[in-house]
């Protein structure tokens, strides 16, 4: 019987103590292309969650059964499945997503932070604090995502969700193309990591905000 | 096509792909390992050859898969799969190769090599040979050359972040926000590049 | 001794995970390889559809398009230097020509819609591209497609001219996507080879 405690101090952690995009600097690939627009950050997310979170339930369960030399191997494998299960549904089901998100789908096995949770907790967890510990971990990937993702949105195209907003769709608005740019996502997320950072040194003082 | 015109076109290949094209800087892949060990321009250099070495032996054994197991079959959507455990394998055989045969070399190269495994620029190279249709050469060029450029792009940064090392930096941006802000002006800087040579 | 000591136990792990993981892969696959390459298609036949001048409803169901496809939507001829032709009636209206090439990331395929005097523009619609969400994307939205409409085909090397936001048009030419500039140069690079090629054959034909 796993303790009420400790779920929620696993929660609590995944989502902002031990943040992935801020506080481990993991998963930016992904996150530079996919965020100028809301919606396919979303959905991206979504797939990310997805896939942590089972990933981390199954690495998990076969934990006791895993050699220790081919492990990585194993993960891997594991989450390249769920993936490619996600991606080919997408294409099945959600065709214009898939037209839209292209090629990065399936760079999300590359995405550190699934591989970071399956590594680093998974491994040597119980199998149902793994699989939220995934669940919060990716979901705190996508908030982080969807804030830079907001600001992108707003400030590069007038928009959200792709319905125009008043005052940034107007002519008054000159629309800052570099935030629909690469180099927009650094340093929107640059200012994000700064803001929260700024909130947890405050907090904790001993710890600091140093990786 | 002649053999000085072919060398001509892999050669456009390679250094298109080290500088108009830079795998890091303008498609934006690697990001990880590129931020987090870009402290030192020493470990940085490390990970670069890594990253060159791997990324040139895994293009061509994926180009091996692609044109003899996967398409002959017609399970080109297995290619994700087959990608990335043919990385992860060749990876931890390299692991086991040089750890036996030059502890030197491991000790410099060894605890890099299991940060390449979840390097996306590794599987985006391979991804983009399949877009691109591109032969065995043109495969191998492309792979070198996304290797190489990758290496220029950290060993920049950690040069960089070296000097950075007296500055005076908000205490909330210190380390990833900071690298953060570096990244995106030379991203920046890249963008300027693009264009330059058009050999995608 | 624990079987997990022994040293073939990694490989027949590792191989029996793969068959278990593959065999699902597979079977979900072939499950939704028909649905996969349906949606394919009808996005093929909707972009034919948007390239020329139909009027299409603003929530249309698959199987209507894929009617509406096989009713107008006419094979190619060498009359017509491998377009399609839209015929209504007993006259041919336009002729939609595919457009295939090399974009940022990887091809772009197209359709270019052409009224029956070879140099009216109809539209112009894309089907497959994996270009950069928001930049290079933004081919397939309306801000973009919707300029090509009327543009008259000019009778030099680049029939349809993608210039520069700052640039002045006039009728043979329309406005690139603002910081997409690969995408904008790649697409008309091989959209007016294609279109020039066409536009030589189709008047030496008629």
């Amino acid at each position: 019987m796993m303790p009420q405690k400790k779920t929620q101090d696993v929660v609590l952690t995944a989502v902002w103590g031990d943040n992935p995009v801020f506080r481990q600097i993991l998963g930016i690939c992904s996150a530079l292309a996919v965020t100028n627009l809301v919606l396919n950050t979303v959905v991206m997310g979504a797939a990310v969650i997805f896939t942590t979170a089972l990933s981390g339930l199954t690495v998990s369960l076969l934990r006791k059964w895993t050699p220790r030399v081919i492990r990585m191997m194993i993960e891997v494998l594991i989450i390249a499945f769920y993936v490619i299960l996600f991606d080919q549904a997408l294409k099945a089901y959600w065709p214009d997503m898939s037209r839209n998100l292209g090629p990065y789908v399936g760079l999300i096995i590359t995405n550190c932070i699934i591989m970071g949770r399956a590594e680093a907790f998974a491994n040597a967890n119980p199998p149902l604090l793994s699989f939220v510990d995934g669940f919060f971990s990716g979901l705190g990937y996508t908030i982080v995502l969807c804030c830079v993702a907001v600001v992108r949105e707003l400030f590069g195209m007038g928009s959200l969700l792709g319905m125009p907003v008043p005052f940034f769709s107007s002519v008054l608005w000159d629309r800052w193309i570099i935030m629909v740019m690469p180099p927009g996502a650094f340093f929107t997320l640059a200012l994000i990591v700064w803001l929260a950072r700024t909130i947890q040194v405050d907090r904790e003082p001993k710890k600091g905000g140093v990786t | 096509m002649s053999l000085g015109s072919h060398m001509l076109h892999l050669s456009v290949i390679l250094f298109a792909a080290i500088f108009t094209d830079n795998i890091l800087l303008a498609r934006f892949l690697g990001m990880c390992s590129f931020l987090s060990v870009s402290r030192q321009v020493k470990t940085a250099v490390g990970l670069g050859f890594a990253v060159v070495f791997v990324m040139t032996f895994t293009i061509t054994l994926d180009w091996f898969a692609y044109r003899f197991v996967l398409q002959p079959y017609g399970i080109e959507y297995f290619r994700f799969i087959l990608f990335i455990v043919i990385i992860a394998a060749f990876v931890q055989f390299v692991e086991m190769a040089i750890e036996r045969y030059s502890p030197v070399l491991y000790h410099n190269l060894g605890i890099f090599l299991p940060l390449i495994t979840v390097n996306c620029a590794i599987l985006g190279a391979s991804l983009f040979m399949v877009i691109r249709d591109y032969n065995l050469a043109e495969g191998i060029a492309f792979g070198f050359g996304s290797g190489a450029g990758w290496m220029l792009a950290i060993v920049a940064m950690a040069g960089i972040r070296e000097r950075l090392n007296n500055a005076r930096i908000p205490k909330g941006l210190q380390g990833p926000g900071i690298t953060l802000i570096i990244a995106g002006i030379m991203a920046l800087a890249f963008i300027g590049f693009t264009g330059v040579l058009s050999g995608g | 001794m624990d079987v997990r000591d022994k040293a073939w136990y990694p490989i027949l792990y590792m191989f029996v995970i793969t068959l278990c993981l593959s065999t699902v892969l597979i079977l979900f696959g072939s499950i939704t390889r028909q649905r996969v390459k349906d949606n394919e298609r009808i996005a093929y036949e909707r972009a034919v559809i948007e390239a020329l001048p139909i009027d299409l409803p603003r929530r249309v169901s698959p199987a209507q398009i894929h009617k509406l496809f096989i009713r107008s939507v006419h094979d190619a001829t060498v009359s017509s230097a491998g377009a399609l032709r839209y015929i209504k009636g007993d006259s041919l209206i336009a002729y939609a020509l595919p457009l295939e090439g090399p974009g940022f990331w990887a091809a772009i395929k197209g359709v270019i819609g052409i009224a029956a005097d070879t140099r009216t523009i109809t539209g112009i619609s894309f089907y497959e591209q994996n270009e950069t969400p928001g930049l290079g994307g933004e081919i397939v939205k309306s801000e973009f497609t919707a300029q090509f409409v009327g543009k008259r085909i000019s009778e030099t090397s680049n029939p349809v001219e993608i210039r520069a936001v700052s640039a002045d048009l006039d009728e043979a030419s329309v406005h690139a996507i603002t910081g997409a500039t690969q995408t904008s140069t790649r697409l008309g690079k091989f959209m007016n080879e294609q279109l020039a090629r066409w536009r030589e054959q189709v008047t030496r034909e008629r």
